[in-house]
């Protein structure tokens, strides 16, 4: 029940930063602030649900289990390829044996939605991707677009 | 320390909530060395300061002091008696977990093989060639510590880890069910048995001793019950791989790390089933139709001796038959606990050694902790933060307990009745 309302809201904030329209209202300009520190809020959230206990709080990671990801260069880089790795398990990280500075392997998050994809990556680049720029839903769809069919 | 109150010992003795264990070995703990405490009377020498990421370690019958760790060998010698090595030497080539002396041997392992070196009388580091007992095992990236027992003949006992949270057809992804049967079984999950008088053995010249095992890191030989003990790693992840039936708090605490007799032919439940330290049973693990509530069918799989709390992170198991300890601590044994990571975000735990009685082989009463204070304030909850993660543990020729670190290679040495 969680989850799925998680999902509502979280796709009503995505919907309403993407149009740049605050949900319910007609389109007056919202003030900037609110929809981002809203939008932050739902992505970390979801980043507790879903990432937190391998990358830990201070995003970290655990020392030859998980890596860190604060600081690394996929969360501030280009936040396409961002949202693939995610939804690709870091390219089908358990296909790696050899070599891996990682003891477990990064499942992917295909099944969340753009909505959630936007709210957990917008949170990790402005927390650990040194204040990069949020990540839209429609950046995520366009990602999503270029993989293959499960 | 809500988490740790469902631990319990299971049959054999009465349920003592752990909390209570806690208070009352609180109440008799001393601060030591490195901010360790310990219960009164015993005391914690720094045997060396730190070179590297250790893992376990063994000491010899003359007290030289081997310690396995992820960037090599290294050997200590305490010249004068005082408890702190004045020589350490770097040596052999392999990277891994296990070390073990046997007779004039000196055995170790890394991810994928068993070896010993001869150690010549008087030599603190052997200079002799590495000798291959078993090699093969497939390189895996996670739970690949092939850790081993020997018995009294030589007999080699390894730790197949899985590669694998719970065998899903997608490993750690949500909703993922399991795999059915789990091939993984067929190679790993278990305990492989290779014979002690036979060398450049392969993997596959192995017998599968037992099965069901996760990862049985603290793996032990009982020399009086002669007999295998391990207390297993259990698995990750009952909240984020099936929130529908668990929350954050049920993951941090019902997955028991379970400690077993291990017999030949035992099954003890991996992937299928996960013993919950909630509701007191083995239950179906969500990836194989469990419910939170579903259990297996009856007497298929045993109930641990101990049920342990989740994540704490069993890395290394001892039977106590030395001469230093007071009585009650014959025969008992020392479970090393790395501490926990899949328990946030929930407050991280374990991170601390315990003791549990026993007598003929069995718990005969609650367990204690024994030494605490290694993680220090650990800031952020994050284990890297942590000062020192117990990995490993040794007895020495006059009964001390030493005990290693995962952080910096640290090395204890705990005493009783002696400052």
């Amino acid at each position: 029940m969680n989850r799925s309302l998680t999902a509502i809201l979280s796709g009503a904030l995505g919907l309403a930063l993407a149009s740049g329209v605050a949900l319910g209202q007609s389109p007056t300009p919202a003030t900037p602030a609110a929809p981002a520190a809203d939008a932050t809020a739902t992505g970390q959230k979801l980043y507790a649900r879903h990432c937190l206990s391998c990358h830990q709080s201070d995003g970290y990671g655990v020392p030859n289990m998980q890596p860190a990801i604060k600081g690394g260069a996929w969360v501030k880089g280009d936040p396409k390829a961002l949202a693939l790795f995610v939804m690709t398990g870091g390219f089908d990280s358990a296909g790696r044996k050899e070599g891996a500075a990682s003891h477990n392997v990064m499942p992917a998050f295909r099944q969340l939605s753009d909505d959630e994809l936007a709210g957990i990556l917008s949170y990790i680049r402005e927390k650990f991707g040194e204040g990069a720029p949020a990540v839209t839903p429609g950046l995520v769809a366009e990602a999503r677009a270029t993989l293959p069919a499960p | 320390m809500r988490a740790t109150c469902f631990a319990k010992v299971v049959r054999s003795t009465p349920v003592f909530p752990l909390l209570m264990a806690l208070l009352v070995n609180d109440a008799a703990m001393a601060a030591d060395a490195d901010g360790l405490t310990l219960p009164e009377g015993f005391s914690a020498t720094v045997v060396q300061e730190g070179q590297g990421a250790g893992r376990h370690l063994a000491v010899a019958a003359n007290g030289d002091i081997y310690l396995a760790s992820r960037d090599g060998l290294l050997a200590m010698r305490d010249k004068d008696g005082d408890g702190k090595a004045d020589e350490t030497m770097k040596f052999g080539d392999v990277q891994g977990t296990e070390v073990r002396l046997f007779k004039n041997w000196l055995y170790v392992s890394d991810n994928v093989g068993v070896y010993r070196y001869k150690l010549k009388k008087g030599e603190l580091a052997p200079t002799s060639a590495r000798q291959v007992v078993v090699d093969g095992f497939p390189m895996e990236r996670q739970h690949a510590d092939k850790t081993f027992a020997l018995d009294p003949k030589g007999t080699v006992y390894v730790n197949v880890g899985a590669p694998s949270n719970s065998c899903q057809q997608k490993d750690r992804e949500e909703g993922s069910l399991g795999q059915d049967p789990c091939p993984i079984l067929e190679k790993y999950g278990g305990v492989w048995v290779f014979p002690g008088n036979k060398f450049n053995q392969k993997a596959t010249d192995g017998r599968r001793f037992a099965t069901g095992m996760r990862n049985a890191v603290a793996i032990e030989w009982n020399g009086p019950q002669k007999a295998l003990y391990a207390v297993i790693h259990g698995r990750d992840s009952i909240d984020t791989l099936f929130p529908a039936l668990y929350n954050a708090e049920d993951n941090a605490t019902r997955q028991a790390e379970e400690f077993h007799k291990i017999t030949d032919g035992g099954n003890y439940g991996w992937p299928y089933t996960f013993f919950d330290t909630k509701s007191g049973h083995r239950v179906l693990a969500p990836e194989y139709g469990g419910d939170g509530k579903k259990v297996p069918e009856a007497g298929k799989y045993p109930d641990p001796l101990v049920a342990f709390p989740a994540h704490w992170a069993p890395n290394d198991l001892l039977f106590y038959a030395g001469k230093n300890f007071p009585a009650k601590y014959k025969e008992g044994a020392f479970i090393a606990f790395h501490g926990s990571w899949n328990r946030a975000p929930e407050p991280q735990a374990g991170y601390k050694v315990v003791f549990q009685p026993m007598k003929n082989g069995k718990p005969s009463g609650p367990y204690e902790v024994f030494v605490d204070g290694f993680a220090g304030e650990m800031a952020d909850n994050n284990p890297r933060n942590a000062r020192y993660r117990p990995v490993g543990l040794a007895v020495g020729p006059d009964g001390s307990l030493y005990v290693s670190d995962s952080q910096k290679g640290r090395v204890w040495r705990i005493r009783y009745g002696a400052k």
